[in-house]
């Protein structure tokens, strides 16, 4: 399976392979994105099955991502990974089509749950 | 000059007490082991720090910035409930909160101006605390990108910082306390990690 994670912060990028890995998910060829700019184009390079991205960035933030994504007609599971989870956003992410969202502090037990649906 | 009232704070951060502090002519936080506040108006940020570490972190150019307060969540040991990686991964939840409350209010990850204070071995109790906390806000920092600009980590000593985001000063002083003093920094550490361990580090899942 092809993964990106995209998120801003490095730091986060690691926490977020490394709960994949605990969660089961070994062996897998990841790929990661600093911001929406860079994920957009490693999808068109990648196809990535998973997309695991964070909502506030730089450039291109998480929402515009998941939009750009609808519009060229990519079919990879898309779930939202953010430290901030109102309801008006978890409202945005359902209606733009994600398949979840993980709001942070998480365990390698949420990552198995909400991607169970899925693999 | 005084003010009649603090000036307005940014949202999410009505909740922290500020006063007003004759020496400095300016409203100011103080903030509590867990807590974080970020502000973009000319106010200064204090803390008193025993095993805990604060990073100062703002933005020269739109002079957002902030100051926050935790330490990472160890159980004592042999006791492997807390193992290390859900711990590092409380402590970057922590920097990570402050961070983007920085970039959400017009900081620049690239600006940023980082310095950060703490992480004594202040107690026999809690001898390695200080340095796992030093430890972890430097490879964190390193991970990032983020250049330290201004330190003072670990030693035996206790310190009290005071930082104005507006110009990127510190005051610290590392404290002689006095037993009192001592004591109730303790207390409040000592109970701010108890509640880091009664509380799992998860959070919540929706699927659509």
């Amino acid at each position: 399976m092809n993964i990106l994670i995209v998120d801003d912060s490095a730091a986060m990028r690691i926490i977020v392979q490394r709960a994949l890995r605990e969660a089961g998910f070994e062996g897998h060829n990841i790929t990661e994105a600093e911001d929406g700019a860079v994920a957009l184009e490693s999808v068109m390079e990648e196809e990535p099955d998973l997309i695991l991205c964070d909502w506030n960035m730089p450039n291109m933030n998480g929402p515009e991502l998941l939009q750009a994504l609808n519009n060229e007609g990519c079919e990879a599971v898309f779930g939202f990974v953010t430290t901030e989870a109102t309801p008006a956003m978890r409202d945005k992410a359902n209606q733009l089509g994600a398949d979840f969202l993980i709001s942070k502090p998480f365990t390698a037990q949420d990552f198995a749950d909400a991607l169970a649906e899925f693999t | 000059m005084t003010q009649t009232s603090p000036p307005k704070p940014l949202r999410g951060f009505e909740d922290i007490r500020r006063t007003w502090h004759y020496a400095y002519k300016k409203y100011g936080a103080r903030i509590m082991p867990g807590e974080y506040y970020v502000t973009r108006n000319d106010e200064l940020i204090a803390t008193t720090l025993g095993s805990c570490v604060s990073a100062c972190i703002r933005d020269p150019d739109t002079k957002i910035g902030g100051m926050n307060h935790f330490m990472l969540p160890f159980k004592g040991q042999g006791d492997a409930a807390m193992d290390a990686s859900a711990s590092s991964r409380y402590g970057n939840f922590a920097m990570e909160h402050m961070i983007n409350d920085i970039l959400k209010n017009g900081g620049r990850r690239e600006n940023l101006e980082v310095k950060v204070f703490g992480g004594g071995n202040v107690l026999p109790s809690m001898t390695a605390v200080g340095t796992k906390n030093v430890n972890f806000v430097r490879d964190y920092l390193v991970t990032e990108g983020f250049e330290i600009s201004a330190e003072d980590l670990g030693g035996p000593y206790p310190r009290k910082v005071v930082y104005f985001p507006e110009s990127g000063r510190v005051l610290m002083q590392r404290v002689a306390m006095s037993r009192r003093d001592e004591e109730e920094i303790t207390r409040r550490e000592i109970e701010y990690r108890n509640s880091l361990e009664s509380k799992p580090v998860g959070g919540e899942i929706d699927l659509f």
